[in-house]
């Protein structure tokens, strides 16, 4: 049986902004978008924030409505990205295997590892003080036997709070919980549970492992398997980022569609520049679209591995053009890679073509990587 | 964990624009900058011995101002006729070892700064080069600095090769802890990348102060101070001395920045700093052990 850790950092991007101002302490914190421009949402904020309503993802507009005394600030994200890494440094000295899931987020497998360290839920007190000495952050670790169960337990006291959840009490833990606790079920999925008259996990572990599969397909299954305490046990150790994305938020809505496809067009170079920096090749690409009205969809694509924006770009436009079916304006648009292959520098023999677009790519990338993404462009086919 | 003893301070002391951050507005007619300074930091490199050959006297001067810290060394830059104009004679030789020898004597001698411009490439005349100005000052702790990317990863037992942390220009040494000779000396000249190569394009101008001071004009922040703290404590068992120096003078960036490596390098024990810097830096405020003003 495994002993895996999930620490999340909480409130991170407030904590860190807290570090370089520390007159912010004890303050309502969001940062985000400029309310004054009414426009893009909530990126963090603090527990004092909380309070007055406020939650990540929220529109920026909505929270200045709530909290119009909060402090709103851009954030420094290079600083988040900084004192991530330094967050990692120190878990590195004990974990012996991690994978970090977000900027704030880490799995570390310590299974064994109560021979060296003692009481686990001790040693993440100490794991726990050490983050706060070290850097001034604070945050929640959840101890479990999978990720899942590890993660849904770190939320379960926060902030700077250790939960441990024992071998065998997996279902006792999970059942009095909302069913919005489970990490990957969105808004819509609520919904439908609750209407079904599922509130807790409990709810959902004590019906039909068919059920689930009826009416909610692979992901109600995993739903299902979840709310029973099961869950994956390994971590992703090879550091690997799972996903790259851009996305757009218009200024005002947007109902002319050349404007979306061009704006699509900036996202997609935007992220195939990202992966030929990463030496990175994507088999999946998705569209986020939303309506002005918040309606939101995400559609993805499976495409044989690529890092040519012409590829990409030729596959969200198909995207588009299928999806964006209402005659209402969009507010948000984005571009997403994931399932990540290493590009192999070996060119393929006898392409010649293949391999001059190949060496332009990389060639643009450089340029780029020196004078800045707007030093070159390419051309868009109307 | 092994603790080396740490010496942080910065390149220089008299700046007027350290008035008010950290010298207070308010001087009575025998204030000593130094004195003040040396309250807070047990070291201090001398930068003005690369401009001009400096009299024993004023040495001694130092040493008076000094007198009451038990604790406290000089680190001296070397004459730019050595390292820039490499035009030097016996003369020069004993111009800069009179001084040495004061603070030898004194027992307040850190090491001679030997620092090479980024011109200054790894190739076997320079190396030559090195190791005559090396075996002109034998016997005195040296500390050398290059600046091109050809000397990393370059290594030498009897002398200490520079950390630096610069910005990072065409083929520029990039920050990478090094030990020679037990000790570990590391200079930062702040990240202003874009000031820095305006300054390229004023090289060997006449300059005003201000203009001269552009490019060292950075504040580093706090995430890239903890960066920096996790690299150093890497090196920590390796070394008995410790010397961190903040070259980003302009406006006392350099003591705000030293107050806080300080404060980090030290396991964030409290450290005393003046209520000026306070007001002029205020997210030192978590790590002062704060004091009235002298």
């Amino acid at each position: 049986m495994r002993t895996i850790f999930h620490l999340d950092l909480d409130a991170f991007f407030v904590s860190v902004e807290r570090v370089i101002n520390p007159a912010l302490n004890g303050k309502p914190v969001i940062i985000g978008a400029n309310p004054e421009y009414g426009r893009g949402v909530v990126a963090a904020c603090s527990y004092e924030a909380r309070e007055y309503g406020l939650h990540s993802a929220m529109p920026i507009k909505q929270a200045f409505r709530l909290c119009p005394n909060g402090i709103y600030l851009h954030g420094h994200h290079k600083e988040y990205s900084r004192f991530s890494k330094a967050v990692k440094h120190i878990l590195e000295k004990y974990a012996p295997a991690i994978e970090q899931a977000s900027i704030d987020e880490f799995y570390m497998d310590f299974t064994g590892c109560a021979h060296i360290y003692g009481s686990l839920f001790i040693f993440a007190q100490k794991l726990q003080n050490e983050i706060w000495q070290q850097l001034s952050l604070p945050c929640s670790i959840g101890i479990a036997r999978n990720k899942t169960i590890a993660k849904i337990a770190s939320d379960f006291m926060k902030p700077r709070g250790i939960t441990y959840v024992l071998p065998e009490m997996e279902k006792a833990f999970l059942a009095p919980m909302p069913a919005e606790s489970m990490p990957g079920i969105g808004k819509e999925t609520i919904k439908s549970l609750h209407d079904k008259g599922f509130y807790t996990l409990g709810d959902i572990a004590a019906t039909a492992e068919d059920y689930f599969a009826a009416a909610y397909g692979k992901h109600g299954l995993e739903m299902w398997r979840k709310s029973n305490g099961e869950g994956s046990q390994y971590l992703n150790t090879y550091g690997d980022q799972k996903s790259m994305s851009h996305e757009k938020t218009f200024g005002q809505d947007v109902l002319e569609i050349e404007k979306m496809e061009t704006t699509l067009f900036t996202l997609t170079a935007k992220v195939c520049q990202q992966l030929r920096e990463n030496n990175w090749q994507a088999g999946k690409v998705s569209l986020k679209l939303r309506y002005s009205d918040f309606v939101t969809l995400t559609r993805d694509k499976s495409i044989k591995p690529t890092d040519d924006d012409k590829i990409v770009y030729d596959t969200i436009l198909d995207l588009f053009r299928k999806n964006y079916t209402r005659r209402v304006a969009v507010r948000l648009l984005g571009v997403k890679a994931s399932k990540f292959n290493i590009y192999c520098e070996q060119e393929q023999l006898f392409d010649e073509e293949g391999n001059i677009r190949k060496r332009m790519l990389r060639a643009i990338t450089d340029i780029r990587d020196r004078f800045g993404f707007e030093s070159i462009k390419f051309a868009r086919q109307q | 964990m092994n603790t080396p003893k740490i010496f942080v301070g910065s390149a220089g002391w008299s700046y007027k624009d350290w008035m008010p951050n950290f010298y207070p507005r308010a001087q009575s007619k025998n204030f000593s900058w130094l004195h003040f300074y040396s309250n807070y930091f047990k070291v201090v490199e001398v930068n003005s011995s690369y401009y001009t050959y400096i009299s024993p006297n004023m040495v001694n001067n130092w040493l008076q101002q000094i007198e009451q810290e038990q604790e406290f060394l000089f680190t001296v830059k070397l004459h730019k006729d050595f390292t820039h104009k490499r035009y030097y004679g016996k003369n020069e030789i004993s111009a800069v070892k009179t001084n040495l020898d004061i603070l030898k004597e004194a027992e307040r001698f850190g090491g001679l700064l030997i620092q090479f411009p980024y011109s200054f490439q790894y190739t076997s005349s320079n190396v030559e080069y090195l190791q005559k100005i090396v075996h002109e000052f034998e016997g005195y702790n040296q500390f050398v600095e290059v600046r091109h990317k050809s000397w990393q990863h370059k290594n030498a037992k009897t002398v200490t090769m520079c950390t630096i942390d610069q910005p990072q220009i065409g083929e520029s040494y990039s920050f990478n802890p090094i030990i020679g000779n037990q000790t570990a000396y590391v200079r930062f000249h702040g990240r202003n990348v874009e000031a820095w190569k305006d300054s390229l394009n004023n090289f060997s101008k006449d300059l005003n102060y201000e203009t001269r001071s552009a490019r060292y004009e950075y504040l580093y922040s706090p995430g890239e101070l903890i960066e920096i703290d996790q690299k150093i404590k890497e090196i920590f068992d390796k070394v008995k001395k410790i010397f961190v120096i903040m070259n980003n003078h302009p406006h006392g960036d350099a003591i705000a920045n030293a107050f806080e490596l300080l404060y980090l390098l030290k396991e964030r024990t409290k450290i005393k700093i003046p209520p000026t810097i306070l007001t002029a830096y205020p997210r030192l405020k978590t790590m002062a052990e704060v004091e009235k003003l002298i």
